[in-house]
């Protein structure tokens, strides 16, 4: 049993490391690039060479720049999303559960209804709607997120105010906010840590799919946009598929696997700490 | 359904299907009736003019009396709970709205395109679950930890990885390379008939189909995974092996038709997840399914189509849901209690 633990942790520590490079990647990635991202370095459709590793696309961009700089749209649109639905889930799981009653009921049903609810036509119907941008993004795939961790929160805080020591606490007179601060939150706090590296991955893949059909934003790439792109101009025709097709989508992979690793392995921890809470 | 289990002389369960039913069908009357309510509210929510918001931007192009024959057919000037009634009544009757793009009723060009997409979800989801499962039975048949743990990182890496990106890379090597299949399409253009006609469409079918199998196969299999190490637990499991029956009997004859009934629910209750990627996928092969139509809806700010499709995609997910609800305690003895 200690030996399964160990192996499922090397999967979340190689994702960590991975993700501590793609994230070094995202912040020095315009000084570890060898063009800017948005200048014409070469003449169009190069083929990989010591110049350009990984060629140039049609109007003559360096492609691994790009790649660089895709490394900060998707992960910046995929981290600031999840913050969003994770908080304001978390927070109204808190309130639900705390609160029980008519706004419990009313939280619930809508929770019901955005897990049903086929999340990517509802992306592109919203999105639709929307200026196209990287603020409308982060906002959409947000909406469309908080709704696992509201429930997940909810159910944890319905077993939290009944142990015995916040009911405990309650006889002594702790109130609502006292009670939320002091007990609530530090109970739950675990959990929205998973649940944001757990979002984070869900978040990337929405990004990356909604930039694919082309309601992403216009000016600045994504891994999900250069994609696009590369289809749109017959990648795939010539032998042009292998670095322009093949290392964004590859990117996307093993980022939102390394997350999901890393979300596995804090669930795991998270999940024995809790059991011996409820135990104690 | 409730009859059937009378029938077998044990009425209480069809006492508890119908209170399934009772606790299941409202929770779901209210997901649909939420739906058609944002549908309303959204376009009218929306800075511009509202009639172009509602008919598309296509209408834009008509002549100024017909906008205004238009926005007094909608009743824009009406108090919004007449409308919302109006709105609601002509759902009812099918009435989706026009599309000033296609020139066609929304229902009418749903209904050409809501078959392919049922036909590539429900197939892909037929193979992947058969896949899955005989896949986990064989994970538990010959378990080890090197091996849970690498199919645990193969089956995570094909949920991570873009569903669109798979298919274009099968595009690009089955189709564009070995040219075997075809590259995009639902059917093809010339009008074969008969066998050769669902040949065809089989063919289109193919790739398609095979993305959406490989993006959901890894969570079908973890999901399969649990369920039978659940059973491979149970007395029986002991009592099959005490009996001294190989490994592979135990999995394949005794814990796999316990466990892949409760499975097969919970599959189903993924299908709205699969559907959403299908949308996606369907661009990648121009298949003309609802997916198609939603994007191209989407880029001509064709509204009405777009919430349309929404909607009977919703539909489409909350049926299969609630069939999954039912389904669940008639094949799962145990979660009748």
């Amino acid at each position: 049993m200690r030996r399964r633990h160990r192996s499922g942790r090397n999967l979340a520590v190689a994702g960590g490391v991975v993700l501590v490079l793609f994230g070094l990647l995202a912040v020095f990635g315009s000084d570890i690039a060898p063009y800017d991202a948005g200048e014409r370095a070469g003449r169009p459709f190069l083929e990989p060479s010591r110049a350009h590793p990984l060629g140039t696309d049609d109007v003559g961009h360096d492609i691994l720049s790009e790649l660089i700089g895709g490394a900060r749209v998707s992960l910046m649109i995929g981290l600031a999303a999840a913050a969003i639905a994770v908080v304001a889930g978390g927070l109204l799981g808190v309130v639900a559960g705390f609160r029980r009653g008519a706004v419990d009921a009313a939280l619930m049903r809508t929770v019901d209804f955005a897990l049903v609810v086929p999340t990517i036509p509802l992306l592109i119907v919203v999105a639709s709607y929307l200026e196209r941008g990287m603020r409308s993004q982060v906002v959409v795939v947000a909406v469309l997120l908080w709704a696992e961790p509201a429930r997940i929160v909810r159910s944890q805080v319905l077993s939290v105010r009944e142990r015995t020591h916040v009911l405990a606490a309650r006889t002594f007179g702790a109130r609502g906010p006292y009670l939320v601060r002091r007990h609530i939150v530090p109970a739950v706090a675990p959990l929205l840590i998973a649940q944001f590296v757990r979002v984070v991955s869900i978040a990337i893949l929405f990004e990356v799919a909604l930039s694919f059909v082309g309601l992403g934003d216009p000016v600045r790439r994504s891994w999900g946009s250069m994609i696009q792109f590369a289809t749109d101009r017959g990648a795939f025709l010539t032998g042009a598929w292998k670095w322009w097709i093949v290392p964004p989508g590859l990117c996307v992979a093993v980022v939102v696997c390394s997350f999901a690793f890393v979300g596995m392995g804090i669930e795991e921890r998270v999940d024995r700490r809790l059991a011996r809470g409820a135990a104690g | 359904m409730s009859d059937g289990a009378a029938g077998r002389g044990r009425p209480i369960h069809g006492h508890r299907t119908l209170r399934r039913l009772a606790v299941k069908v409202p929770q779901y009357v209210l997901i649909v009736l939420v739906a058609a309510s944002a549908n309303f509210a959204l376009p009218r929510l929306m800075r511009g003019d509202p009639v172009l918001v509602l008919l598309g931007e296509d209408a834009g192009r008509l002549p100024p009396e017909a906008i205004a024959k238009e926005k007094e057919d909608l009743g824009l000037d009406r108090p919004l709970v007449v409308q919302y009634g109006r709105y609601l009544s002509g759902l009812v009757e099918g009435d989706l709205g026009y599309s000033f793009r296609h020139r066609r009723p929304v229902s009418t060009l749903l209904r050409e395109r809501l078959p392919w997409t049922i036909l590539l979800v429900g197939s892909a989801l037929l193979v992947s679950t058969l896949l899955g499962v005989a896949l986990a039975a064989l994970a538990v048949w010959r378990r080890g930890r090197r091996r849970d743990v690498a199919s645990l990182a193969v089956c995570t890496f094909l949920e991570s990885t873009p569903p669109f990106w798979i298919g274009l890379l099968l595009l690009i090597w089955f189709g564009a390379n070995l040219n075997w299949l075809p590259l995009f399409g639902s059917v093809s253009v010339d009008r074969s008939t008969g066998l050769e006609r669902v040949g065809d469409i089989l063919l289109h079918l193919v790739l398609p189909g095979a993305t959406l199998v490989l993006s959901s196969v890894g969570a079908t299999f973890l999901l399969a995974r649990a369920s039978l190490l659940g059973v491979v637990r149970d007395d029986y499991v002991l009592v099959a092996r005490a009996k001294g029956l190989r490994e592979r009997t135990i999995a394949f004859r005794h814990a796999l038709p316990a466990a892949s009934l409760p499975i097969a629910t919970s599959v189903l209750l993924r299908v709205g997840a699969l559907a959403g990627g299908a949308v996606i996928v369907e661009r990648v092969f121009s298949y003309r399914g609802v997916g198609t139509l939603l994007l191209e809806a989407s880029f001509g700010r064709d509204y009405p189509v777009l919430q349309g499709g929404l909607f009977v995609l919703t539909l489409l997910v909350v049926g299969v849901n609630l069939l999954g609800d039912l389904l669940y305690p008639r094949l799962d003895p145990r979660v009748r209690r």
